[in-house]
């Protein structure tokens, strides 16, 4: 049984206030969020549903600092992310975000353990690749570390890309269609791998899909559709047979 | 980002990308080399005359100059203590072999030297076979380079004839430390004794002999204690101005010069194709960065901050621009080593030192400044690369600003400019060459953009088919054509521009003199002479023989001010051209004729007269003529020949004038060998130098000089095949007389350059070779998409070799373009040199052109088909199999 991690050191809490994003898109201004109020809870587990093109993409760039609003404001932990440059804004997101993409995006001249390895070595923690190579070892791929990505297969990919996300055991994880890429039985593997890693360090976890079955693994369910929340669901606590039960709310 | 970690992403990231790495590398190498090599050679020879400066003096101090030495500098000399001096007499003459009675010896142009007892005083004098020299001269034995004996076909112990008297030829020079070493030498050297050279009754008046007084300090002189030395000699001197001084450490200060400035133009050919290397780096880095660009969003998703990573790549540049650095500086230190062979004896001969630091360091140093200038503009697109694009593939990299743009521009001309002047070591020359290249560089870029035009509009003509599609795969956007044009274009025009002015030199050298020019010179007829020698020539078939009075005379005053004070001995400053023309006027046999002329143009250059040149200009002994009527091949731009009867008059050729700073009703007055004779300026002469008939720059009316200790200067045209046998008659009659062969003398200056115009081809060779590069660079790094295309084309239907035809149509088109415009650049500034700064005809040399236009085509299309040609073997699925994923 490879060693469970540590709690994280801090959990934090996301706020989203009146968040708004607009584009242009020919003479006329695009909306692709619309005044969108959620807060996500310290070490809560929450999924954002919604067909393409309902914003959940953008609501989660913008959570990352990656993008930035045209009106309201994103807290994370009580500080708002408008007033950060992009230099503080990548400082945050080395501290305290972990990422998954959809297309798994592992640097391609780096080998799976340089991967993981990564980010630890960003922050300058010490022995980077032996953390990496517990890493490894927790998402069940302790053989391949020396592997280039192109060398491994979709679903191996991905649970590399969630060791990297989890290396610095950040306080927040962000996740993008973890599971889009990657066939039912190996996005199931890959899924429960992150609901462990989450409940193990005690992250606030974000996940974007348009797939119901991988929301089911959420605390909370968010649903959007053209820029806006249309309801929230909270789940029941999992009964004895291992199913999660849910509540719906209407907002 | 801590330093270690750094260096650890540093030498990873390279990863994968490897190959287009190393042409990174390639393309930086083929520039430093050139340059590395230029550097490395001049810095050898540079050495080589600094170490040998004594020896290359043959003093520690030199006085030289046209009249015997005054006797209070020899007094002078001869106080300093523990010193001991020599004096050398140098003379251009006619020596001839001995003959039996009845026959007509062979004769032969010789520079003659006269040596004291103690030459030499620095140095290793070595002869075959080796004896002391005072020993083999004595009163009648003379020592002769190799070439006078095979020339005269004699050995050693056979008699020839100098002058009056005769020798005995005791040895071959093999040595001669204090010989200048010049490409224009006007015949072998020949030795003979103070008393030998007084037998020959040479030195009369008016004879054309430099005096050199050497003087040698006890043990080990320091500079300080020469130059107390020299300071006493210039007492001695007195204000005379027409006296030269030179010190050991400015020995050769020709030809270190001249080197100097040979590197500055061939540093500059080196460093054009350092920037052509610069365009290839400037793509690969843009290649690699486009590989690169999802990398570097993920980075800054995981928290990189932007200019860390925009650090991460500078990092890899700078690491890529040592290594290629480094491995052109040794190429280019291996190509000097060999470069002497292609130059041959235009080079002092001295050992070549392979090991340059200094040259090492200038090629590592250029290198990384070039590879950095051309990689930051692709490199700021790092920067701009938003952390979205991991999230949504579309999200493309920020616009740069204008001003960001503008600002990156600025720093490449800057840029630019500042690589031009470390190579040319003066900031004008650097203006001109950087505003030169951004025009043609302008013009190519602007023929890619007509190119591209063109070829859409081709693409729509109904027929053949392959033209038409070899041309829509030229048009696309994104086509690889531009930065090959300009780099192919940029190496065909330098390598034009070196031939066509190597082939109108040599043409206009190896050619038939102009109709009626005369073909021999003779120097130094005594008045007395002359008819016999003008009944000789005719007897011999010679036309157009003319003749004129010489007098020899130097400026003493100009408008009533001495020559000692508006030429002030200055030290430096204006040293460098006032020996530039003090040699043009050493080496010419005669006052401004036309090889006089080629001499200057051969340095280029044609400005305002420097101070130095003002300086020779009026301390110089000058050659007068007196004439009633003009000749006709001059022109009065100012005043009127002979038209004032109160004053005696003088007509001055424009150019002396200018250098002279005189103008119309000046006031001269010439020392005429210790007489005063004023004259006034009553016109101005524009020469056709062109003609090569006798010419000077001082012409006086006649009733002036002709009481005056004179000489004539005559000039014939002889029957081709016939200067040899009229020589040898003159030589036996008439020793005193000196022939000059103008054939002869073109012929060595044709040699001269011919070589020199491989030097610069050879260098021009390596920006074609980076233009070569760059375009298989180019192809290369779209093979992806050619693979694509090449399978589409086949799935539709066309072969392997029809796809071939397709883009063999296309890079034909690219070369024709680039050749056409390199050509086109390289006629027009190749006329302007031939033109302007050597007054030489301009010819089409149409082979010449065409040779260069099929070169390029050529070229483009192998390298372009070369880098094609893993794309054109794929099948088509491996392709399209690539394309899915």
């Amino acid at each position: 049984m490879p060693a469970s991690l540590p709690a994280a050191a801090a959990t934090h809490r996301i706020e989203l206030r009146g968040l708004t994003r607009r584009l242009p898109s020919g003479e006329r201004l695009l909306t692709i969020l619309d005044h969108v109020d959620l807060t996500i809870a310290a070490g809560e587990m929450v999924a954002v549903l919604g067909p393409s093109g309902s914003g959940k993409s953008t609501l989660l760039a913008l959570m990352a600092g990656l993008d930035r609003p045209t009106e309201g404001e994103v807290l994370l932990d009580g500080e708002p992310l408008s007033g950060l440059s992009e230099d503080r804004l990548a400082l945050l997101r080395r501290h305290k975000i972990g990422f998954v993409f959809q297309s798994f995006q592992l640097l391609g001249h780096l080998t799976a353990l340089d991967n993981v390895a990564l980010p630890l070595e960003l922050l300058g923690r010490p022995s980077p690749r032996r953390r990496a190579e517990e890493l490894l070892a927790r998402v069940g791929l302790a053989e391949r570390g020396h592997h280039y990505p192109v060398q491994l297969s979709g679903g191996e990919q991905q649970r590399v890309a969630l060791a990297r996300a989890f290396a610095a055991r950040p306080p927040v994880l962000l996740a993008d269609e973890p599971t889009g890429n990657l066939d039912r039985a190996t996005g199931e593997r890959v899924l429960a791998v992150l609901r462990e890693l989450h409940d193990e360090g005690g992250t606030t976890s974000v996940l974007v899909t348009h797939d119901e079955e991988v929301a089911a693994l959420a605390d909370r369910r968010v649903y959007l559709r053209d820029g806006r929340v249309t309801h929230v669901e909270e789940a029941r606590p999992t009964d004895e047979r291992g199913l999660a039960v849910t509540l719906s709310t209407t907002t | 980002m801590a330093p270690r970690l750094y260096l650890t992403w540093l030498l990873r990231d390279s990863r994968g990308a490897r190959g287009r790495l190393a042409f990174f590398v390639l393309c930086l190498a083929v520039g430093v080399a050139a340059v590395v090599a230029v550097a490395a050679l001049a810095d050898n020879l540079d050495q080589g005359l600094r170490k040998e400066a004594k020896g290359l003096l043959g003093a520690d101090l030199a006085v030289s100059g046209r009249r015997p030495p005054p006797a209070a500098v020899a007094q002078a000399a001869a106080r300093l203590p523990g010193a001991r001096s020599c004096l050398l007499r140098e003379l251009d003459t006619m020596s001839a072999a001995v003959a039996a009675p009845g026959k007509v010896p062979p004769s032969l142009l010789v520079e003659l030297k006269a040596v004291c007892d103690g030459y030499p005083l620095y140095g290793r004098l070595t002869t075959e076979p080796s004896a002391p020299l005072s020993r083999l001269l004595g009163e009648d034995g003379a020592v002769a380079a190799p070439e006078l004996l095979e020339r005269l076909r004699l050995r050693v112990g056979d008699r020839l004839r100098v002058g009056e008297a005769t020798f005995t030829l005791r040895a071959v020079l093999k040595n001669e430390p204090d010989r200048a070493v010049s490409p224009f030498t006007l015949g072998p050297r020949l030795l003979l004794g103070e008393r030998g050279f007084a037998r020959t009754r040479l030195e009369q008046f008016g004879s054309r002999i430099a005096y050199r007084l050497l003087v040698q300090l006890p043990g080990n002189a320091s500079r300080p204690q020469v130059d107390a030395a020299a300071a006493t000699l210039r007492a001695a001197l007195g204000e005379a101005p027409w006296w030269r001084l030179q010190t050991w450490s400015q020995a050769q200060p020709e030809l270190r010069n001249g080197l100097r400035r040979v590197e500055r133009y061939l540093g500059l050919v080196a460093l054009l194709s350092l920037l052509v290397g610069g365009i290839g780096v400037a793509q690969s880095v843009r290649a690699f960065l486009a590989s690169r660009l999802d990398a570097v969003a993920v980075l800054k998703c995981l928290g990189v901050r932007p200019r860390e990573a925009f650090a991460l790549y500078l990092g890899q540049c700078l690491l890529l621009g040592l290594a290629g650095g480094v491995l052109g500086g040794f190429v280019g230190l291996v190509v000097q080593r060999n470069v002497p062979r292609l130059l041959g004896d235009l080079l002092p001969a001295q050992e070549i030192h392979f090991w340059q630091p200094g040259a090492l360091l200038r090629g590592l140093v250029l290198g990384i400044a070039a590879s950095l200038l051309f990689a930051l503009p692709p490199l700021a697109a790092v920067l701009r690369v938003p952390p979205l694009r991991a999230l949504r593939r579309s999200a493309e990299a920020l616009p740069a600003s204008r001003l960001a743009r503008a600002t990156t521009g600025v720093a490449v001309l800057a840029g630019t400019f500042g690589l031009a002047w470390a190579q040319a070591g003066e900031p004008g020359l650097a203006l001109r060459f950087t505003g030169a290249l951004v025009l043609a560089v302008a013009l190519l870029a602007l023929a890619g953009l007509g190119l591209r035009a063109a070829a859409v509009r081709l693409a729509r003509l109904p027929r053949p088919l392959v033209l038409r599609h070899g041309a829509a795969l030229l048009a696309r956007p994104a086509g690889d054509a531009l930065p090959a044009l300009v780099a192919v274009g940029l190496g065909v025009l330098v390598v034009l521009v070196a031939a066509l002015i190597e082939r109108h030199l040599t043409a206009s050298l190896d050619a038939e003199l102009p109709k009626g020019s005369p073909s021999t010179f003779l120097v130094d007829v005594q008045p007395d002479q002359w008819p016999g020698v003008e009944a000789l020539l005719r007897r011999e078939g010679a036309t157009a023989v003319e003749s004129v009075p010489v007098v020899m005379a130097r400026i003493a005053e100009i408008d009533g001010v001495p020559v000692e004070k508006l030429a002030p001995r200055r030290p430096g400053g204006s040293e460098e051209r006032e020996q530039r023309a003090r040699r043009r006027d050493q080496r010419g046999g005669q006052s401004g004729t036309a090889r006089e002329r080629n001499e200057e143009n051969e340095d280029g250059e044609r400005e305002r007269p420097s101070e130095g040149e003002r300086r020779w200009a009026l301390t110089r002994e000058q050659r007068l003529t007196y004439l009633p009527a003009l000749p006709p091949d001059n022109r009065l731009v100012a005043g009127k020949l002979w038209s004032d009867p109160a004053r005696h008059e003088v007509s001055l050729e424009e150019d002396y004038a200018r250098e002279l700073g005189v103008r119309l009703g000046s006031r001269l007055v010439f020392d005429v060998q210790g007489v005063p004779v004023e004259v006034a300026v009553t016109s101005l002469r524009a020469v056709d130098w062109r003609t090569f008939r006798i010419n000077f720059f001082v012409v006086v009316e006649p009733g002036v000089l002709e009481e005056a200790p004179q000489s004539r200067l005559a000039a014939a045209r002889l029957p081709s095949g016939r200067e040899t046998q009229v020589q040898d008659l003159l030589a036996q009659r008439y020793p005193n007389v000196t022939l000059v062969d103008v054939r002869q003398v073109l012929a060595k200056v044709a040699a001269v350059f011919r070589r020199l115009g491989l030097g610069v081809r050879f260098l021009g060779g390596f920006v074609a070779l980076a233009g070569v590069a760059i375009l298989f660079g180019a192809v290369a790094a779209s093979a992806v998409r050619r693979a694509r295309e090449v399978a589409l084309l086949k799935t539709l239907g066309f072969t392997r070799r029809g796809v071939a035809m397709l883009f063999a149509v296309e890079h034909a088109l690219t070369g024709v373009v680039a050749g056409v415009l390199g050509v086109a650049g390289g006629a027009v500034i190749a006329r302007q040199v031939v033109v302007e700064q050597m007054e030489l005809q301009w010819r089409a040399f149409p082979g010449t052109l065409a040779a260069a236009l099929a070169m390029a085509v050529v070229l483009t299309l192998v390298a372009g088909l070369a880098a094609s040609a893993r794309a054109l073997r794929q099948r088509p699925i491996e392709a399209l199999r690539e394309e899915r994923e």
